[in-house]
């Protein structure tokens, strides 16, 4: 039992993380992000997201791993509607990790929160710890009308009734990203080699995708911003996604 | 217990025997299923198994042009990016450019050509060569009987190559009938560019370096133009130059997602927008902003549209229209332009001549950050004068339902779905003897003709294209197949060339090519030896291969202007400025609001499934039609989110569930575009409702555009309700700490 | 008149024990049906034999199977790469004269899978051959097999083994080798 308390100490010591090779962290910067929902198809396109019809979104069982959540603020005609990006917030102090009985969620030494489909037995424990409701989970095995399925991306699994997941950062980006960096005999793959969906679809560039570890990476850059923040931030999740606030002042 | 009896002790073993039986049995049955491995007979040149090969093309879900790179796996499309060295684009991709995938793999496809058995009986599938057997016999009699003016090709925006082949093909024919439609087109900005400043094509709109953006209606991030680049130049605009922040302001009765992400959003009444222009020029006049020479003709132009006398019928005050012009004045480089509804009504012409006005008067022309004329592109001609307006679709309407169209060809648009009801335009088709769709869906045109021939989707076809607007300079696209067609289709340019061999005569010889991919490098050959030689390839071979491999070739230059003047004479004399609207306000007390979706354009998306399950990004709203209703105007009548509301016009009615939208004028109603279709496909079948259907057949003079935003309507309770599906429910941050660093809010 | 705990018990004791008996002899089915009726070395369409082409005619591994290191999946020869030199060798044999109908056909040869990982497992080749593990770790013997014949489990803990033993970076990491 001592063994495990140490463990958890060990890991949600600050800092526990910049000792390892790379920190995946996601920078957004609502004052460029327009709402418009390309990274929602760009996702659902990277990642055999399923097409869950009409009834099943009315359900809300709907399977998005990115999605835009709008917050409308003042009364007509002085009125104001900001948007907000939510995906998994691949938190260093994950509620989600703990609770799980068969730790199929789980901290890598990337800084990734991760999701480990064969091992999830669907407790559904994790979605319910989530504060950003990120977690979905697989009611049902879902089918492509033929020949839909000849888009399905090969480099990701199909997930299949019973399983939780969420976003993943693209891991499967970030795994192509290292086998090519140990291709050029590199020991670390360069900034701006992986670029989950998401980040490269996204039109206004209000996103970047980078390494924390690496000072110079244009997402500590961001993470370093004034307008810097992160989402329920009092939660103490310690999230690696960074949003930059709105600018609201103008003369 | 001591010991075991006989019975006991073959009880056990039975026992056992049953149990061991059982696990061979339960091993055998859980065996993984056997998986073969399947060589291929000749291995294939293109690419490796296992590892993604790109292939870089030009985006056709739209009239942009951006450039875009497939991922291709074993020989089939998996993800659509765009291409990073496109300049339009830069790499970037909107939604319905990635959902490109769905129409490759899209399940209702047209998989063969079919023919109608008989007038209003179903379709057979039938070979290629009896098709283009039957059509090229057909359109070669009426050639023989010089009646080829009788043959009618009706396409969609289509530029370079497959628009010249389209032209010639026509001409060879001996008809003068081919015309592009396309719903969305900007008939009036053509329009009064051209008499503003005697220009073709459209300029470059300069968001990157502007310090201010007045736009009145142009939903810029959404859906007008070219919304990536434009995209790409707010996100600049905003955080890309240091402290230079620059300012949006949307002016349009319903806020779109550009008035979302605007700083200041004005709800001017609908159609006045134009009114507001010529005010805030009265400003920039009587406060000494402008100088030139013609300050008298300017003066006496908009003398008489003073702030306050504008105010009344603008609904904005006094003062906020001084503020806005100043604004204007000081944010300098600044930009105003025009769009989507307010270029839609009857003075569309008008209201964008008062907005390009400002940009004059401002001296934003030709500057950086402001309005850049684009030069006559030199390498494909683009061809806006082909693009039917309105009244030319009504033109053809006469037409066919008089008996001069023999043979009509339509490609790839549906003007059944786009044109109201009230312009009779599917009563006048059905007249027609012999209708043609080269379709790849099942849309509401193709349901109605007698042969279908199922197209190759652009990820099947080759073809160029140039963007429009351009972007400063010189540049054009290759379209490449990415992957091999997956039904028996073919491409529009193949279909030509071979019904041009088929017809004979002096067609082949106009066309000798068998092949659209022949067509094309002929026809860049020529290109080539006339403007491109002598520059940085040995041959026509390696510079084709260079276009190809990058899939855009273009001078590689930055934006240089053409520094002409191009305003002409003060035009702003003899307009008129006030709207007009179908339906008196007594009887029809709401403005209608048809906008064009962003997750469907102008219905050609809806078939499209991971479009229809994007939530609009306004209303979060999947899967249906709704309409938008201001908060006050839905306590005044009762109306709920979700009960079935009744929207009567002069010209018909049609039923969808209410939204309670807050970002509307009270006496605006809006409906977005693109759902209703009443065929095209499982994802898009009976579903919402297609606002286009009530409204008026009136036109804007000037540009003889549809005016598609005056039409006037009146609205009722059905007592029924529908549940709206979408995403988001509570719609307030209710003090949590979203947008804020902890701490700030309370 | 009472009735005591033991009578109880060992009125219950022999079904429980037959219940026991068939859970254990389960066990053993199982057992019996894995060792002995496994999909380990299933016979082929064609009777390939590695060993005639790798032993005795000394051909390289990557002679055929040429994308081992440099893609994911090694890369089962096309039917066009064995015509390559069957047009000329051996045309009289019968496996070859089976070969050439595929061939005349235009088809390809249903092999069955003998190694083969679920789909949510990411395995690549050409890391493997890169790190210089040497085919026959994980395949076994195979130049010399005259039917192919799986060694290896293939199972997560015989890949963690090796992982951990080599000390693989990031090795133990479950999205190093779950997609």
């Amino acid at each position: 039992m001592a063994k495990i308390t140490d463990k958890i100490k060990e890991y949600t010591r600050p800092g526990y993380y910049e000792k390892f090779d790379y920190h995946w962290t996601m920078s957004i910067d609502l004052d460029r992000c327009t709402g418009c929902g390309a990274c929602v198809v760009a996702c659902q396109a990277e990642n055999n997201l399923p097409i869950v019809g009409e009834k099943r979104f009315k359900e809300r069982r709907e399977m998005k791993w990115l999605r835009i959540e709008r917050y409308w603020e003042g009364e007509y005609p002085n009125l104001k509607l900001k948007f907000l990006p939510m995906l998994c917030q691949q938190c260093d102090q994950a509620p989600c990790e703990t609770p799980c009985p068969v730790a199929a969620t789980y901290h890598n030494q990337d800084g990734l929160n991760t999701q480990i489909y064969n091992r999830c037995i669907g407790t559904r424990t994790c979605a319910v710890y989530c504060p950003y409701e990120v977690r979905y989970f697989n009611w049902f095995t879902y089918t492509w009308d033929e020949p839909l399925e000849q888009q399905l991306n090969p480099d990701v699994t199909v997930r299949e009734k019973g399983v939780m997941e969420k976003c993943t950062f693209c891991v499967q980006r970030i795994r192509m990203a290292k086998d090519k960096a140990k291709d050029d005999n590199r020991r670390r793959v360069k900034d701006g080699e992986v670029t989950p969906a998401c980040v490269q679809s996204c039109a206004s560039e209000a996103m970047q995708f980078g390494d924390l570890n690496d000072p110079n990476s244009k997402v500590s850059k961001m993470t370093k911003n004034k307008r810097a923040y992160h989402v329920l931030e009092e939660l103490n999740t310690k999230p690696s996604v960074v949003y930059l606030q709105k600018v609201e002042k103008h003369d | 217990m001591t010991n075991i009896n006989r019975r006991d002790f073959l009880k056990l073993i039975g026992a056992g025997s049953v149990g061991t039986g059982a696990g061979v049995l339960y091993g055998e049955v859980t065996k993984q299923t056997v998986e073969l491995l399947i060589p291929q007979v000749i291995p294939p040149e293109d690419y490796s198994p296992g590892i993604a090969t790109w292939y870089n093309t030009t985006c056709g879900q739209c009239s942009a042009g951006c450039g875009i790179s497939v991922r291709t796996r074993e020989g089939r499309a998996k993800k659509i990016e765009g291409n990073p060295v496109h300049p339009v684009n830069q790499g970037r991709l909107c939604s319905m450019g990635q959902a490109g995938l769905n129409a490759l793999y899209n399940p209702d496809r047209i998989r063969r050509p079919l023919k109608r058995n008989a007038p209003g009986g179903s379709f057979t599938p039938i070979s290629w060569d009896e098709a283009l057997t039957t059509l090229g016999r057909r359109l070669g009699n009426l050639k023989i009987q010089g009646k080829g003016n009788q043959v009618t090709l009706l396409s969609d925006g289509v530029r370079g190559h497959l628009d010249k082949l389209f032209a010639t093909f026509m001409q060879e024919l001996g008809s003068d009938n081919y015309l592009q439609y396309d719903f969305a087109f900007p008939n009036a900005l053509y329009k009064a560019n051209k008499i503003l400043f005697d220009i073709d094509t459209l300029p470059y709109y300069d968001i990157k370096n502007t310090n201010y953006v007045l736009s009145f209606g142009a939903d810029y991030l959404g859906t007008w133009l070219s919304p990536v680049h434009y995209s790409l130049a707010y996100g600049h605009l905003r955080q890309g130059r240091g402290k230079r922040r620059g300012k949006c302001v949307q002016i349009e009765p319903r806020m779109s997602l550009t008035g979302a992400n605007a700083d200041e959003w004005i709800p001017a009444k609908p159609g006045t927008e134009g009114l507001l222009a010529m005010a805030i020029a009265n400003v920039i006049i009587s406060d000494d902003h402008y100088r030139g020479s013609d300050i008298d003709d300017w003066a006496s132009a908009v003398g008489s549209y003073s702030p306050s006398a504008v105010s009344g019928q603008t609904d904005i005050t006094e003062s906020e229209i001084k503020r806005i012009a100043n604004d204007f004045i000081r944010h300098r480089p600044a930009l105003a332009i025009a769009g989507d509804n307010i270029a839609s009504g009857t003075n569309a012409v008008s209201n964008i001549l008062a907005i390009n006005a400002l940009n004059y008067l401002a001296g934003n022309l030709n500057k950086e950050g402001g309005v850049i004329f684009n030069k006559k592109p030199s390498l494909v001609q683009s061809t806006q004068q082909r693009h039917a307006s309105y009244i030319d679709m009504m033109g053809l309407r006469d037409a066919m339902s008089t008996g001069q169209v023999d043979t009509l060809i339509v490609h790839n648009t549906n003007p059944v779905f786009n044109l109201p009801n009230s312009s009779r335009f599917k009563e006048a088709l059905t007249k027609v003897p012999y209708k043609v769709s080269l379709s790849s869906f099942m849309d509401e045109t193709t349901d109605l003709v007698d042969l279908v021939l199922p197209l190759n989707t652009y990820l099947e076809s080759w073809g160029d294209d140039i963007p429009e607007p351009g972007v400063g300079f010189t540049t054009a696209t290759v379209l490449q197949p990415v992957v091999t067609p997956i039904y028996d289709t073919r491409s529009s340019g193949d279909i030509i060339l071979t019904l041009a061999h088929q017809i004979g005569g002096e067609l082949p010889v106009a066309l000798p090519w068998t092949n659209m991919e022949d067509y094309l490098k002929a026809g860049w050959k020529e290109i080539y030896s006339g403007q491109i030689a002598n520059s940085a390839f040995n041959s026509f071979d390696q510079f084709w291969r260079k276009a190809l491999e990058s899939g855009v070739w273009g001078e590689n230059k930055t934006c240089v202007p053409d520094r002409k003047n191009k305003t002409k004479q003060v035009q702003l004399n003899n307009i008129t400025i006030a709207p007009e609207f179908s339906g008196d306000e007594k009887d029809f007390p709401f403005t209608l609001l048809p906008y064009i979706s962003q997750t469907f354009f102008d219905g050609k998306g809806a078939n499209l499934p991971w479009l229809q399950e994007l939530p609009d990004p306004m209303t979060s709203i999947v899967y249906n039609s709704w309409i938008e209703l201001n908060p006050a105007t839905a306590k005044k009548l009762g109306i709920k989110e979700g009960d079935l509301i009744n929207v009567q016009s002069k010209e018909g009615s049609l039923q969808a569930p209410a939204f309670i939208f807050p970002a509307i004028r009270p006496d605006v109603i809006a409906i977005p575009i693109g759902q209703g279709h009443t065929q095209y496909g499982r994802y898009a079948k009976n579903r919402g409702v297609n606002p286009i259907n009530i409204l008026e057949s009136i036109v804007d003079d000037a540009s003889n555009a549809l005016a598609w935003s005056s039409t006037r309507v009146k609205i009722s309770k059905t007592g029924k309700h529908i549940d709206l599906v979408k995403t988001s429910g509570v719609t307030r941050t209710l003090g949590r700490q979203i947008f804020d660093k902890p701490g700030k809010h309370s | 008149m009472s009735i005591s705990v033991g009578d109880a018990i060992s009125s219950f004791k022999i079904p429980i024990l037959m219940g026991v008996m068939v859970i254990f002899g389960f066990g053993i089915g199982y057992l019996i049906n894995y060792t002995f009726f496994s999909d380990r070395s299933p016979v082929q369409p064609i009777n390939f034999s590695h060993k005639i082409h790798v032993t005795d005619n000394n051909i390289q591994c990557m002679h055929c199977h040429a994308y081992v290191d440099k893609t994911p999946s090694a890369g089962v020869p096309s039917v066009k790469k064995c015509m390559g030199c069957h047009k000329a060798i051996a045309t009289d044999k019968p496996e070859i004269i089976k070969l050439t109908e595929y061939w005349d056909k235009q088809e390809p040869i249903p092999w069955i899978k003998v190694h083969d990982v679920p789909d949510f497992v990411y395995f690549t080749h050409k890391r493997h051959i890169k790190a210089g593990i040497e085919c026959q770790t994980c395949h076994g013997p195979i130049e010399t097999m005259a039917r192919v014949t799986r060694v290896s489990s293939l199972k997560m803990p015989w890949c963690v083994d090796c992982h951990t033993e080599k000390q693989v970076e990031n090795g133990r990491d479950c999205v190093t080798c779950h997609k």
